[in-house]
Formats: C-alpha cells, structure tokens, sequence
C-alpha cells in the first residue's frame, strides 16, 4: 500500500523536480514537469480530445507530463483541484459556482462545452419536444437537480406544479421500464445507451430552451493561476491542439479512446456515436473563429444569468481569460 | 448440526441438479418474456457475456480481488486487534467501541474524497475502504469470543499467579477462534463489495467501474455477469473460510457457568465516560484532518460544524433541513432494522429445524450482501416501488445476512453437555432450540445487533440516495454535489450521534439480558 499526504508529496515532488533540473538541465532543455488533469468521470470518449494530446506528444513536447485521472461517482473534481493534487480539473459552471459559494478559490479558464448537454430524454410513442410538453409527465431525474427543472420552467414560463418529479439513480432503465415519461440526463450518454440497446428516443436539448450554463469547463485555483501560469498554459494549449484534432476526425478519437483504455469496459460503436453527439456542444461559430474553448463576455453574461435563476449567483469575474488568450495569442 | 433422525427432512429428494436445472430454465423464460422492459439478464446472455469478455472481466477481477485481499487482511487484523485491547484494557473498551462505531458510519460521500486526495491514482482507496468495510463485523465477535470461557479458568489461573497474557494465550484466544470464523466468513463478501465500491472514488479499472459502465449503458448481461462473479468469489471465499475454520475447531464448546455480575457503578460513571468518548473522538477528528493538512474546503473540522449548525447566520434554517431529513431517515431505518434483524436470526433458527434449506439460503443470503446496491437496488425498487417498502427491504436485506452468520455460530456454541441432556429426556427438537440453543446463541445475538446499526444506517442512506429522493441520504448526495460540506460534514456528525445513542440503547438491552443467560460476557 502506498500512502502519502499531498504536504509531502508536494514536497517530494518540488524536491524531485528542483534535483531533476539541477541534473538535467544542461543536457535538455527543459525538464517535465508533472500535473495532474482531474477528469469529471470514468475514462470515455467524453475527453477524447485530452488523450489525443497525451499520444501525440502536445504536452510532453512543451516540457509537460500530465496525468488524466479518472473520475467515478464518488469523485468530486473540485477536492483534488483545491487540494493541488490537480492542477486543473473539469467541472461544470454550475458546480464550480457551488464550490466558489463555499469558498473555493476557483477561476474558469476554458469552456468545452460550449452548449450545456443536459436534455430531456423521452421515448418516440410519447415525446417531449419542447418544456411546455412536460405538463401533466412524470419525470425521472436526481432530486439534487431539482433547481434545473426549476430553471427550465422559469425561462419558458412552465408551471412546474405540472411535472411529477421522481427520483431515480441515473440510467435509461426506469424510461424503458415505463416507471416515468422522460428523464433528465445528458444528451450524451443515456440517449445514447438507448439507441445501442434499440430503444428510439426524443431529446430535447436544454441549452436549445434558454439555459445557458458552461459544462466540462476547466477550472484551476487563483494560487495556480498566479504562479504555475506556463503549467497551465502549456496544459491548455495541448487541451485546445487536442479537441482540434478531435474535431478533424471524431471517428479516430473514439477509437483512440478505446484502444488507450483497455480495462475501461468502452464498447468501440457506442463511443463512436458519442463522439459525434458532442461535437454540436463542443464546437460553434464561436470556437470556429476564436479557437477551442473559448468564452465570450456575452457567453458568460448569459451564464450569471441562469446561474442566478439555479440559486448559484456569481459575478462575470469567476472566468478568466487570460490563460486561453496567451494559448490563442 | 447433523441431521438427525429427529429433523424434518423432505419425504423424497429431487435428483442432485434437477432443482438447479429448472430454477435457470425459470428464470431464463421470466427474462426472455421481460426483454422489453430491461429488468434481468437471462442466464444465457450473462453466460454469453462472460465468454466474449472474458479477457476484460478476467483482469477487472484480479484488480478488484487485490484490493479487496489487502483489505481483508488490514481490516481483519484491525478488529482482531481493537477486540484483543479492549480485552487487556477492559477501562478502554467502551471508548473502543464507541471510536470504531463512528469510523464505520462514515459515508462514502465523504471518505471517497479525502481517500483520493490522500493517496492519489492507485488502489489506494479501494484497500482501504474494503479494509474499513470489515473491522468492525469482525472486532464485534471476537469480542465476544475473547469473553466466552468459564469464570472457573480464569480463577484457576489466577490462583496459580498467572497474569492476563497467560488467560489470554491458554484460555481467550482458543474460545474466540470460533468467532474469529464468524467474523471472517462475513468479512469475505464485505472485502469484495468494499473494494467494488471503492472503485467509485475515480479508479482506473476493476468490477465497480464495469459496474458503473453497465449500468448506464443498460448493458443487463454485463451487469448481472459482474453480480455473479462477485456473489461467486464472496461464496468461495465463505466456504473457503467455513473449511478452515472447521478444521482448527476442534475442542466442543464448553459448559459457560458464571455467576451473575452485579456491578457497583458509580452514578457519574456513564457521563464521565460519554464525555471522554465524545473529547477523543473530537480530537482525532480534528487532529487527523491538521496532520494531513486537508483543505478545509471539504474536510469540515468540529468547530466548523459546530459554526455551520450553531453560530453562523443560516444555522437554524441548516438545522430544521437536516433535522427533518434526519427524522424521515429514522423512520425507514428503525423498521428495517428490525425486519433485518428479525429476519437473520429467525432464519438461523429455522435453519436448525430445517438443516437441508441452508443449501439454498446461504448462498443467496451471500449473493445480495455481496453486489453492490446500485445494481441491486433498480430490481427491489421495480419489484417493491420507491415508497417505505422498497426502502425497509434494502435495509433488511443489508443486514440480515451478518446476523444469519453470527446467530449460526451461536447457535453452533450451544454446549455439548447440555445438548445430550436434551437427547436424554427426548426433547423435541422446538424444545431443544429453546431451551438449549437459543440461550446459547444471545450473545451472537446481540453481537450482530450492534453490527447491524452502522449497517442499516449505510443501507438506508444509499437506499434514499438512490430510489426515494428523501431523509438524510439524499441529502448528503446533493450537498456533495453541491460542495456543502459543511453540511455534509453536519450530517456525518448527527448520523454519528444517532448510531450511538442506538447504540447504547442495544448494549442496555444486551446488558439485561445476558446478565440472565450468558454472564461471562459481562465479568471483566
């Protein structure tokens, strides 16, 4: 068993870094310096983009080893991020404007997810199109996201009183099962299991009715953004080369995954049709003309806006540009 | 437990396999006609799963099965070692038992974090939440079995000189190898569900993350195929540890006589003790977060509790939240906790009467302690609904199976001599179980009681995170989620609080009981 506190860790890993420069500094030019990207869940074709950096060298070439640690129901991204055992992690606007509420010293410093991938998903025979179609429909979901219903029905003027919330654990199986009429989850996944099992089924994209919310963002702490700032910079820049390369070939990138996770249990056609599913969410006109990742002053006013109307109230200053702006510059 | 002439035994045995061969073809025919609906794996496809996986499952049960060995053997030497110093210290055992209470009440919401954040990639967590899955069912018997010697040993010893490492060595340790067994047999599947669970905490591979994978993919064949490997090693294991136990079991159990304590406690003794316990536990809390340095962003510290539910501006609306999810909680667990408890020793009683059943029950029993509840609990909840039923099920059958373990192993220490004394008068074989064995098995009995709080508080939580929505598990789900951990880390505190106050409920009970039946246990 291997057991170490983050102090000394910390500590072995600064003096190891510091004893490895001194060696090898006049023979390279620049020693790796070792972070840890914090992922928001198990190993899939969700940060396909990370991986294609990881074999393509993005990192190690600018002087980066990066590590990619799963994450996994009980692995809240934002403990190790404030911890320093993640330099960055991938969060969500919401989640890091929780965390942020509670006094955690996060700045956002990208966006990959442009679009927020929550939808409602409902079976052909019974559809949901759009929320006024929720009224009179017993919905499955997680009571902790109750606040997005709420938002939902607030922007499009939905009385809530209409909709029987049931709690459910996440997965399409009380939707087949007939237990509700539709399910709250991301477009990305459960919407996907279904059409591979050969279940056919509506979504209906939240961020398509006015909520505006950033997911799969990059959040790092103001400490690292002040003084590990070429880390984050040489990370991000393999992040924004990476999901470029996504972008160029979907396909590849799910077979990449599949191939790099062996033990991950991933199904090579399943991943190829997420991967198609997350690019409209990844990629806009925006990111087509400012890069990967990017976000807007407007973007991010619209963000506060149905952030507030989730009970999260944050100010414009939780983004940061700075570190995408020297990665673009 | 032969079975005698005198047992009931069925009029004719079906032919050995026959009854197997139509339970698959059963179940096989209910899954082919429930296809549509996504409910269970028929037999076939689990069988065809595990062949054209075979690879991958292979090698995500070796991952799990090292974790869950290492943590079989940390945990289990952990136990053995509190019950040896509660023994030798009898002034700290209450303290003991209070301290590895708490421990084991800690929730996976919380511990999965701090575990992570500690060891990094690895298994790290996995060990040690199987480790932590097991010490204290296992700390709870030897306990007992450290105590169950005549009074009239120890005397002899005394009056020879001997000090308590000679009692320990010559009389303690061979009267408590049967409980060890006890507890071992119900560590197998705890280890192998702990490591499972662990892998929750964002491992790289192992059964847990195929789990989480399956689940969401509405894979049912690669779901039912990981609960019948797990439920397969958890029953190897059982049996693996029954062999051997059996084998070192050689002395029958002796006749217990003592004479009844009547102990002269002092009137401040209790409060003096209920403070002591509650200043050491305060002590470690906090102490181990400091010496750890973790972040006070998600390791809440006494005193930021204490401001979160106290002090601070919004303390009495966090306290009315908590309290009333605390209150819907109770509701569902004390039922539960019964029906479990009810359920375990009732069918280790029966299990006497009908010796041929525990073929088919005990395995089972193994099979549901031993997958984890997330994949467990979509069947109770399609079967039984999300209201109070489903949830007291979850809890009953949590903790029904270490109960059926401990009260067998009781009801196995009923003493030989009284046993042919029974046989001698022609006792019918009801008789025999009240006179003789139930007595023989209270200790057990009682043992398992106390296992089965922190035990049925787990199940409920998990039970209301996943299928109610409601109490004070949803609550910690949503405020991890959310990164409240000060109300998080509340609600630990006051999930802490409650086990124990259950528990010196149970130990009051016990107490008046075996002062009347099994007063070895109460001399110290």
């Amino acid at each position: 068993m291997h057991f170490q506190t983050p102090t000394r860790r910390l500590f072995l890993g600064g003096a190891l870094t510091t004893a490895g420069a001194a060696f090898i500094a006049p023979h390279r030019a620049r020693a790796q310096d070792a972070v840890a990207l914090q992922l928001s869940w198990l190993h899939s074709v969700q940060f396909g983009g990370s991986y294609i950096a990881q074999k393509n060298g993005y990192w190690s070439d600018a002087g980066l080893e990066v590590s990619l640690l799963p994450g996994g129901p009980n692995a809240p991204v934002e403990p190790p991020v404030v911890a320093g055992t993640a330099l960055v992690g991938i969060s969500a606007a919401d989640y890091t404007a929780a965390a942020v509420n509670q006094g955690a010293p996060f700045k956002i410093i990208g966006v990959a997810m442009q679009k927020n991938p929550f939808a409602i998903a409902s079976l052909a025979e019974n559809p949901v199109n759009s929320p006024a179609d929720l009224v009179g429909k017993k919905i499955g979901m997680a009571l902790a996201n109750t606040p997005v219903l709420e938002a939902l029905c607030t922007i499009n003027g939905v009385d809530i009183a209409g909709i029987e919330v049931v709690p459910t654990q996440y997965d399409a199986a009380p939707l087949v099962q007939g237990q509700v009429d539709c399910l709250l989850c991301w477009a990305t996944d459960l919407p996907v299991a279904m059409e591979m099992q050969g279940v056919e089924s509506v979504t209906m994209l939240l961020a398509d009715h006015g909520y505006a919310v950033h997911s799969q963002t990059y959040i790092a702490t103001e400490d690292s953004i002040a003084n590990r700032r070429d880390q984050l910079v040489a990370l991000m820049k393999g992040e924004v080369m990476g999901w470029q390369d996504y972008l160029a070939d979907p396909e590849a990138a799910a077979e990449l995954t599949v191939e790099m996770f062996p033990d991950a249990g991933l199904d090579l056609a399943t991943q190829k049709l997420q991967a198609e599913r997350q690019v409209p969410l990844m990629f806009s006109e925006l990111t087509e003309a400012e890069g990967f990742g990017w976000f807007t002053d407007e973007t991010v006013a619209a963000n506060v806006e149905t952030l507030a109307l989730l009970g999260k109230p944050v100010s414009p200053d939780l983004w940061d540009r700075s570190i995408l702006e020297e990665v673009h510059g | 437990m032969s079975a005698g002439p005198a047992v009931l035994r069925l009029s004719r045995p079906l032919p050995r396999g026959l009854g197997l061969f139509l339970g698959l073809l059963i179940w096989e025919v209910a899954a082919r006609a429930t296809a549509g609906s996504f409910i269970i794996a028929a037999p076939s496809q689990i069988a065809g799963y595990m062949v054209s996986h075979s690879g991958l499952l292979w090698r995500a049960f070796g991952a799990t099965l090292a974790s869950a060995v290492q943590g079989f053997v940390w945990g289990n030497l952990a136990g053995v070692l509190l019950a040896l110093l509660a023994v030798l210290l009898p002034r700290s055992e209450r303290l003991l038992l209070t301290l590895a209470l708490l421990v084991f009440c800690l929730p996976l919401v919380a511990t999965g974090p701090i575990l992570r954040v500690l060891y990094g990639p690895g298994c790290g967590p996995q060990v040690t939440l199987a480790a932590l899955a097991v010490y204290y069912t296992t700390f709870l018997p030897v306990l007992v079995g450290l105590r169950a010697a005549p009074q009239g040993w120890f005397d002899l010893l005394r009056s020879y000189g001997r000090g308590r490492m000679t009692a320990l060595r010559e009389v303690r340790l061979p009267a408590a190898l049967p409980y060890l067994v006890a507890g071992l047999q119900i560590a197998a599947p705890a280890a192998f569900l702990g490591a499972m669970v662990g892998e929750f905490t964002g491992a790289e591979r192992g059964l847990g993350v195929l789990t989480v994978r399956a689940l969401r993919a509405l894979d049912l064949p690669a779901t039912w195929a990981i609960a019948v490997i797990a439920a397969g090693v958890s029953i190897l294991a059982f049996a693996a540890v029954g062999a051997l136990g059996r084998k070192f079991d050689l002395a029958p159990p002796e006749v217990l006589m003592a004479a009844p304590v009547a102990r002269s406690r002092r009137l401040w003794d209790a409060p003096a003790q209920a403070l002591l316990a509650l200043g050491v536990t305060l002590l470690i809390w906090k102490g181990s977060m400091e010496i750890f340095g973790l972040p006070r962003f998600f390791a809440k510290r006494p005193e930021d509790v204490w401001g979160y539910l106290v002090t601070s501006p919004g303390a009495e609306a966090q306290r009315a939240r908590l309290f009333g999810a605390l209150g819907e909680t109770l509701a569902l667990a004390g039922p539960g906790y019964l029906a479990g408890l009810g359920l375990g020793a009732g069918l280790a009683l029966l299990l006497v009467l009908l010796p041929r059943l525990a073929g088919a029950v005990i395995p089972l029993s193994i099979a549901l302690r031993s997958i984890p509840i997330i994949a467990t609990a979509p069947l109770i909840v399609w079967a039984l609904g999300r209201g109070a039923a489903g949830t007291i099920t979850v809890v009953a059958v949590m903790i029904f199976f270490p109960t059926l373990i401990a009260c067998q192993h009781g009801l196995a220490r009923t003493p030989r001599a009284v046993l042919d004394l029974f046989e001698v008068y022609a006792a019918s074989p009801l008789r025999r179980l009240i006179g003789a064995q139930l007595p023989a098995m209270l200790p057990a009995f009682f043992a398992s009681a106390r296992m089965a709080i922190p035990a049925a508080i787990l199940a409920v939580t998990t039970a209301e995170w996943l299928a109610t929505g409601r109490g004070i598990g949803a609550l910690m789900a949503t405020v991890a989620s959310t990164s409240d951990y000060g109300m998080l880390w509340s609600a630990i505190a006051l999930v802490g609080l409650a086990a124990v106050l259950a528990h010196a409920l149970v130990a009051a009970l016990e107490r008046a009981v075996l002062a009347r039946t099994s007063a070895e246990q109460l001399a110290r």
